[in-house]
């Protein structure tokens, strides 16, 4: 059991219950809902009061008391399902007409356990109301078992299944996102296969990196194949204390992710399904007239390089007499004019056309749907449960889409073969397909393909349907509908173990063996893609394509755990627990990649079918073991003082052999205030008061498996020597001597308190981590050392952050109904700062001491040039800064300041000693990340809403940001709607963007490539990343199915966000001004040029029989 | 527990990588490391695009390095567009070292006894050919450079931080190492045309000496002008052995009309005795450039077009200058191509040129969609119109071939002054015959072509140095080797030759340049004539065309010599007899001096 709620009876000890005459702010609260719903009453009774005459009726008294014997004024009385009804006076007595035929008796009153009595033969009624706990005592899961949420001393938080539920998500990763403080994820794109790695707490390592581990069900395992629908609770280990357990791989932080288990005693079949309706965000508002486009396109070129274009890139011709006619044609168009005509001389086909690409590219909508369905039972000593689940989603592009689907079955089973042993066993099958198209002609991007050949000139098709051959480096190819990626992930895992329980459950041994195996398969295929030019002339991209690769991978993983607890309370005072045990761990991967060209039809899937010589194989094989013996005591005195000491002895197959095993520490307590005898606050006000340090040394074991030896890697050559492409081996990278463990050392101060009767809880931690003798390369060397200087544990930093969790959880009646609410606000902040760096000249190329991670340097913009006089008297900013490929200056141009008055602008030396006229503009890295979640029901109606979003952030759009900088990063680029009236002319000295020339984006040296005060964007977020609403129809109705629960709903997923960016331009969305698309590049051909981030809207229903 | 953890094995090793024990110790290890040096080399479509810069070349831009500020030292090479508009061959841009640590690492470790000392003397010599290739790359661009021979350690600051060592340190040592490459060089002959053996490193070093021994005689600011002739002899000595060991000769196959076109076109170069090392295509290897594509395409390449300055020096067929004929400038397209020199109508489309389209051979004059000056490139490009698009090309690229060899031979032992009129017949008279050239093959001109002298290299008297340059301009056009032979002879000037085309005798007047029957190509002045006659491409030469400066003109207007691009100016500074320093390499080590001028 993972997430057990306990009513928590010591707590409640005190409590007088609610009197009038005590004052506290809890009462204060309570009249004035008292007020509102006394109101909303006496209008509900007044409207039905000549209803009710008609009635035969009978005349009902009674008191109502709490445990103690003391009368509760103001408790609502009513008959269920009608509005006949009343409140207890100030002695709690109560006095109502009921219909003879009435039946049951409701009392209801905040922070009392609702009760109802039957009316049936009685008519006087002394009815005791108990208080409700709103605050449960959650037991939390850490490492190799479970915590009472009370004793905790380590920086610990979870999520229960809460937090999935409704959401139309493709995989648990993107679910997680932004739920709990200072776990960061971030998504890079909006791909439904996308899963990137999860951080806790901000910069792990610059040196081997790293992040958090995540384990499934206590073994290793990928969150992006688990069934949302499956999970328990998320449970993070930030602290070195709580993750030290599990030694060096948990260095930055642990993920437990615990699946559900059958409920007890009962047996149950539950479905749902749910349909959603998906689209971007956003999608980018450009130009699609042919003519102002060329018009942008031929100016920004002239401006930049003195000549008038003759190509639009690689596809179009351009030249004086051609732009001449598209203007005759745009001010007095002839009927006779035709999108394509076919030059006379040349007999090629020449364009006028106006295509809106990204229309052309996106669907309106796609559709996606998931099935899930669960069986489970169980009996005293038996319990299974069986689920399975099927996600599928469409795609979006119009022509050859992506398109993705999800299968998940699980069955979990366990037997009590005696009463102290019980046998478990969990399998978990999941398989995910994901097929996304690519682009031969190129092999970017979509979105830089377009930006690159999809110039708006040309139309999609020629008049007899070939394809142009603009389109064919872009949306043609889709069209055409053969090349792209397969992706295909299948994980098999299945643990058993035991429970073995002695001494009245006093000692417990527990031991589990997991196997797990997961296939990975790539498919990619590139055939050539024919387009015309010219009546019947085709011609094709691709050509040296025309190929077929397959890679396979399998990872097989064992590991195994066995180890005891002993629990003992030694007498009231003293508590004891030790857990001791054993851990290995194994895992095999394997690879296999095959080439072949020369298809022998273009819609071949098989390599057999591939009978061309240009052949690549390769191979790859990577095994790591590790083990480890790990221990942890925990004891407390009087739930006052709480210790625990971990200890975790490690030994990794990663590291050289005289640097092979390490024992790793760590300490925490905890001081229960609250519970000291000298605490005298009123329990109403401050229930719980907890204070928490730990400390914690780990070393970092994510690294690579043979980092350590020099090898040389074999590959095929690019060239032709004797007939073939032979494989070749070259010189190994450099090896550095002596190295030693990277070290990570968490210092965590934390502080969590209750108040207002455990409505409001606050939980908050304050972090150092130290990471030190990071694996970092070496200090910049010159180039003649002719390769990365070697690594070495050269490398210190900090990161300091905190995090809070304030959540309010409560209920009231409204309209005699009970309405539940929950609000909790989440608030994570972390800093990096390098302590330590082999760059002693503080080259800015490089770390250096002092540095804050992700601070940008720039110059400050000063303006525009206003003339010439102003370029002449200005310090010397060209050819270092160009505006024209001649280097020289014009009116209009970008004028950057001389901060340091050397009458140059320049970057000094490049050191952050002396970086010339640049200083620190701003910060990359994601600051303030916060999240609400606000949740409520209500007469079986649910909504919940949950914003998350980043409080401060920079971006500078990098050189080839096309999508932001339009025609200044290349001048065929796609021309952005607001650059019309926003750049500089001389009729609009203000305007935002400089004189209109191409390439300052993209050509070294151009004036954009350098980071800079006025274009640095505060892409600060907010984000409506979920919201849901649904009704659970009455029993009376779902009982007629047989069904138990019948629940409908809505969820929309990304429905609203705002950022500081929108006012410029909503072109990108916030989430996908990160580098272009990895999967086709390495980041580098544009940030934005991204898969889009995507909005749904879903409709549901689930039934519980 | 300390029992129950060293039973369990920690022990993983890597197993789909190579030991540097199993690398090193056998031959087929030894061949396997190897092959990692020719990733040197520069790539078939570097060679046919590095005369992208040169004198006899207009192009739709003015080189940015050629442009007052368009290059400096805090310029990178490689952006994705800018690469084109510099030199450079093989690892060399952004002063990459990558390549000589392999080399070095290999040269160090190339030691186990297993082996025999031939062997690992054969393969020590191929990795110091490839270092001397390297550090000829990089002094021809930089002048003077750190000489670097191991595999440096994080710990060999002296190296590291060292400034540069003088040129003649660094040209010695590449001498060594070409030597040593000659001597050890087991391989004699490779049939497959892509290995380098014994003869290709011996014409390498002909080819490192000229270049030296020349850049030292003529760039006197050096001082080492005492020191040219040796380099002059090593270069001549070196080209002998070559042409001694009689291995390969000028290809004639195909007459006079097509032999010299088909050593840069024939999709195998292994009949071909000519062609001795180059980057081989395979299409079915997916191995394959772009010649035809760049060169055909009006939006993908530069426009190659060459100038009709350097068209003019190809001679008449009889030996002639054609620039001794008083009306050769006002001489049309159509008539100044004729009873030229037959490396002219192989060089560029003429006459009666014709590409296959679809089976069917097409009449193709030069296009002026794609040509600025009417001369248009076919010396790389495949007659069949299916190559034009993307990188199909599947002609081979030389490295090096025979004909450069005599070119070497014949300029190395003419600036000796030791040169002889066997010499001539048996390197230029060759070369001119092989061209269909009828007079002058056996015995050295006496006389100072004038045209070549006051166009080209006015500081020259030597009737014989002169026609030596004109041939090599002409013989070796479009390989690679123009930008390099303008700095040795230092004539960077001509680097701003002013871009001008063929001759227009009037506006309005179509004009049929490969006189199939068809009109071409016509100019006009603002005004397209009306009615246009159908399939001429007209093209504008007003000063200004809507408002912007029109880069086509003709010189005297209404007719003369087309210009192209005089609107742009290009300034030749002596500097850039070397490239800068990038500043960056100057930040991480402040011992590095800046060339002069930068």
């Amino acid at each position: 059991m993972i997430v057990q709620q306990k009513q928590n009876s010591t707590m409640k000890k005190n409590l007088n219950g609610f009197c009038f005459p005590r004052e506290g702010l809890a009462t204060i609260l309570l009249r004035v809902k008292l007020l509102a719903l006394l109101a909303l009453l006496y209008a509900t009774l007044g409207a039905s009061g000549s209803f009710g005459q008609q009635q035969r009726l009978r005349d009902i008294s009674g008191t109502v008391k709490e445990a103690k014997g003391l009368p509760i004024p103001g408790v609502s009385v009513f008959v269920q399902g009608t509005s006949v009804g009343s409140i207890t006076d100030a002695n709690g007595n109560f006095r109502l007409s009921v219909p003879a035929n009435a039946q049951t008796l409701v009392f209801s009153f905040v922070g009392m356990k609702g009760q109802t009595v039957s009316l049936a033969g009685k008519s006087t009624f002394d009815v005791v109301m108990e208080e409700e706990t709103i605050g449960v005592e959650e037991v939390v899961v850490v490492g190799y078992g479970t915590q009472k949420k009370a004793n905790l001393t380590g920086a610990v938080d979870q999520v229960g299944s809460g937090a999935f539920e409704n959401r139309s998500m493709t995989n648990l990763t993107q679910g997680l996102k932004g739920i709990m403080p200072n776990l960061n994820i971030r998504l890079l794109d909006g791909k439904p296969n996308q899963s990137p790695s999860y951080n806790i707490r901000g910069t792990t390592s610059i040196g081997q990196g790293g992040n958090a581990l995540v384990l499934i069900d206590g073994a290793e395992g990928d969150p992006s194949l688990l069934n949302p629908n499956d999970i328990a609770s998320v449970t993070l280990l930030k602290d070195a204390a709580s993750a030290s357990i599990y030694g060096a791989r948990g260095v930055f932080g642990v993920v437990l992710i615990t699946t559900r288990n059958p409920e007890k005693e009962k047996t149950s079949v539950a479905f749902s399904s749910s349909m959603s309706v998906k689209s971007p965000i956003t999608t980018p508002d450009f130009v699609s007239d042919g003519y102002t486009w060329a018009k942008y396109f031929a100016e920004s070129f002239v401006n930049w390089e003195g000549t008038y274009p003759q190509a639009v890139n690689k596809t179009l011709k351009f030249s004086q007499a051609y732009f001449t006619e598209l203007e005759r044609r745009h001010n007095s168009p002839l009927a006779t004019d035709k999108e394509v005509e076919i030059d006379p001389v040349t007999g090629e086909y020449v364009y006028y056309g106006s295509t809106d690409h990204y229309a052309l590219l996106y669907k309106d909508y796609e559709l996606a749907n998931e099935q899930n369905i669960s069986v489970s039972g169980s009996s005293k000593t038996t319990s299974f449960m069986l689920t399975g689940r099927y996600m599928g989603q469409n795609g979006l592009f119009t022509w050859n889409t992506d398109k993705y689907e999800m299968m998940n079955f699980r069955s979990k089973g366990s037997v009590q073969v005696y009463p102290w042993l019980k046998i478990e066993n969990n399998t978990d099958y999941s398989s995910t397909k994901y097929h996304n198209p690519s682009n031969v002609g190129e092999g970017s991007g979509i979105w830089r393909n377009i930006a690159d050949e999809g110039h708006p000139l040309a139309p999609m098709f020629n008049p007899d349907g070939t394809l142009t051959m603009s389109s064919v480096y872009n949306i043609g190819d889709f069209w055409y509908g053969k090349n792209g990626f397969d992706f295909r992930r299948k994980t098999f895992k299945t643990t058993s173990g035991f429970v073995a329980q002695f001494l009245n459950d006093a000692l417990r041994i527990k031991g589990d063996i997991t196997f797990q195996k997961r296939d990975n398969s790539e498919k990619r295929k590139q055939v050539p893609v024919p387009y015309s030019n010219k009546p019947g002339v085709i011609a094709y991209v691709g050509t040296t394509t025309n190929d077929l690769r397959e890679i396979l991978t399998e990872t097989q993983y064992i590991a195994t755990n066995i180890y005891t607890e002993y629990e003992k309370n030694l007498t009231e005072k003293h508590y004891f627990k030790l857990l001791a045990g054993y851990n290995y761990e194994e895992s095999t991967y394997r690879r296999v990649m095959a080439q072949r060209n020369g298809l022998i039809f273009e819609d071949a899937m098989d390599l057999n079918l591939a009978l061309g010589q240009s052949i690549l194989t390769e191979g790859g094989w990577e095994k790591w073991n590790i083990l480890g013996g790990f221990s942890r005591l925990n004891y407390s005195y009087k739930d006052k003082y709480l210790i625990e000491v971990n200890g975790r002895y490690d030994g990794s197959s990663k590291f050289p052999a005289d640097q092979r095993y390490a024992f790793f520490p760590s300490y925490s307590a905890g001081w229960r205030i609250s519970n000291e005898s000298f605490w005298k606050v009123n329990p109403d006000l401050i229930s719980n008061l907890k204070l928490r340090a730990s400390y914690g040394s780990l070393g970092n074991g994510n690294i690579g498996s043979y980092n350590f030896l020099e090898t040389l890697s074999i590959t095929q050559s690019g060239r032709i020597f004797n007939g073939v492409r032979p494989q070749y081996t070259r010189n190994p990278s450099v090896l550095p001597e002596g190295l030693t463990w990277e070290t990570a050392t968490t210092t965590d101060f934390g502080l969590d308190f209750s108040m207002l009767n455990d409505r409001l809880n606050f939980v908050g931690d304050y972090y150092i981590r130290q990471t030190t003798d990071m694996y970092t390369i070496g200090m910049t060397l010159p180039a003649v050392f002719g390769a990365t200087a070697p690594r070495g544990n050269y490398a210190d930093l900090e990161t300091k952050g905190w995090e809070i969790s304030l959540t309010w959880r409560d209920k009231f009646n409204l309209l005699s109904k009970p309405l539940n609410y929950d609000l909790r606000f989440t608030l994570a902040d972390n800093r990096s700062i390098i302590k330590k760096y082999n760059n002693p000249d503080k080259f800015l190329t490089d770390y250096y001491v002092g540095q804050v991670l992700g601070e940008i340097w720039g110059y400050e913009t000063e303006g525009f040039f206003i003339d010439q006089a102003d370029i002449d008297s200005h310090a010397k900013q060209s050819p270092r800064f160009l505006t024209t490929s001649s280097g020289k200056i014009y009116p209009g141009d970008i004028k950057l300041k001389d901060r340091n008055d050397d009458k140059e602008v320049n970057p000094g030396t490049n050191t952050a000693t002396n970086p010339g006229d640049r200083f620190i503009i701003g910060n990359s890295a994601p600051r303030f990340m916060y999240s609400f979640n606000l949740g409520a029901d209500w007469n079986n109606f649910f909504i919940s809403t949950f914003f998350q979003g980043v409080g401060k952030q920079d971006w500078w759009p990098s050189v080839e940001a096309e999508v932001f900088w339009g025609q200044y990063n290349r001048p065929y680029n796609k021309l952005p709607r607001w650059h019309l009236d926003n750049h500089w002319t001389p009729e609009n000295t203000d305007a935002y963007l400089p004189r209109y020339v191409s390439r300052q984006n993209n050509r070294t040296g151009g004036i954009l490539t350098f980071a800079q005060t006025r274009y640095l964007q505060n892409i600060a977020y907010i984000r409506l990343t979920n919201i849901q609403f649904g009704y659970n129809l009455p029993k009376a109705i779902s009982s007629k199915i047989g069904a138990e629960n019948v629940k409908i709903y809505f969820s929309g997923e990304n429905l609203w966000s705002w950022s500081p960016l929108y006012r410029l331009t909503r072109d990108i969305d916030i989430e996908n001004t990160t580098p272009s698309d990895q999967l086709f590049t390495s980041g580098n051909a544009g940030d934005g040029h991204n898969y889009p981030m995507l909005k749904s809207m879903t409709l549901g229903i689930s039934v519980t029989f | 527990m300390a029992a129950f953890f060293t039973g369990c094995d920690l022990e993983q090793e890597p197993m789909s990588v190579a030991s540097k024990s199993s690398v090193f110790g056998s031959q087929q290890g030894l061949d396997l490391y190897a092959m990692s040096f020719y990733n040197g080399l520069p790539s078939a479509d570097d060679i046919h695009r590095v005369d992208n810069m040169s004198d006899y070349t207009a192009r739709r831009n003015a080189p940015p390095f050629l442009q007052a500020t368009g290059y400096s030292p805090t310029t990178s090479d490689n952006t994705s567009e800018s690469g084109w508009d510099l030199v450079a061959l093989g690892s060399d841009w952004n002063w990459g070292w990558g390549n000589l640590r392999n080399i070095n690492y290999f040269i160090q470790n190339c030691n186990d006894p297993k082996i025999a000392p031939d062997v690992k003397r054969h393969y020590i010599g191929l990795a110091k050919f490839f270092r001397a290739w390297f550090y000829f790359e990089k002094v021809k661009r930089y002048g003077n450079v750190p000489w670097i021979n191991k595999a440096l350690d994080v710990t060999d600051t002296l190296m590291l931080y060292k400034k540069q060592d003088p040129r003649t340190m660094v040209m010695d040592s590449v001498l060594a190492d070409i030597n040593y490459a000659c001597q050890n060089i087991k391989t004699t002959s490779d049939a497959s045309k892509s290995l380098v053996t014994k003869n290709i490193a011996y014409a390498y070093k002909a080819r490192i000496c000229l270049f030296e021994g020349t850049y030292r005689k003529y760039h006197t600011e050096l001082n080492l002008q005492n020191t040219a002739s040796t380099w002059l002899t090593h270069a001549s000595d070196a080209a002998k052995f070559v042409m001694d060991q009689n291995v390969f000769k000028l290809y004639e196959g195909a007459g006079t009309d097509l032999s010299y076109r088909n050593v840069f076109t024939t999709i195998t170069p292994v009949p071909n005795s000519e062609v001795m090392m180059a980057a081989i295509m395979d299409l079915a290897l997916s191995v394959t450039h772009a010649a035809n594509w760049v060169h055909t395409s009006a939006t993908t390449g530069i426009r190659f077009s060459f100038i009709r300055t350097f068209i003019n020096t190809y001679l008449n067929l009889d030996g002639t200058p054609f620039t001794s004929n008083p009306n050769y400038q006002t001489t049309i397209f159509k008539d100044e191509v004729k009873n030229r020199d037959k490396r002219l109508k192989q060089t560029i489309r003429l006459g009666d040129y014709k590409r296959l389209s679809g089976g069917i051979q097409v009449a193709t004059p030069p296009v002026f969609t794609y040509s600025y000056t009417g001369y248009q490139p076919i010396k790389w490009c495949l007659d069949d119109v299916y190559y034009d698009t993307r990188n199909l090309n599947i002609n081979p690229i030389s490295f090096f071939r025979y004909g450069e060899v005599l070119l070497n031979y014949a300029e190395a032992k003419a600036e000796l002054g030791t040169f002889t009129d066997a010499d001539w017949a048996l390197t230029i008279g060759a070369l001119r015959k092989r061209a269909g050239i009828t007079g002058g093959l056996t015995t050295k001109p006496t006389v100072v072509d004038p045209y070549m002298q006051t166009k080209y290299f006015p500081g020259i008297s030597d009737p014989v140095i002169l026609e030596i340059r004109r041939e090599r301009g002409i013989e070796l056009c479009m390989e690679g080797f123009r930008y390099y032979d303008l700095m040795r002879w230092k004539r960077g000037e001509l680097l701003e030759i002013e871009w001008n085309g063929m001759y227009v005798p009037e506006l309005n007047t179509p004009m049929d340049l490969n006189e199939d029957g068809k009109m071409d190509v016509a100019f006009f002045k603002t005004t397209k004539p009306s009615p246009a006659v159908s399939g001429v491409t007209y093209i504008d030469v007003a000063p200004t065309v809507s408002g912007t400066p029109n880069p086509v003109r003709l010189k005297n207007d209404t007719s003369g010599e087309l210009t192209w691009l005089t609107t742009v100016a290009r300034k030749w500074e002596d500097k850039k007899y070397y490239y800068p320093i990038p500043e960056s390499h100057r930040l991480t080590n402040p011992k590095l001096e800046q060339n002069p001028g930068w």
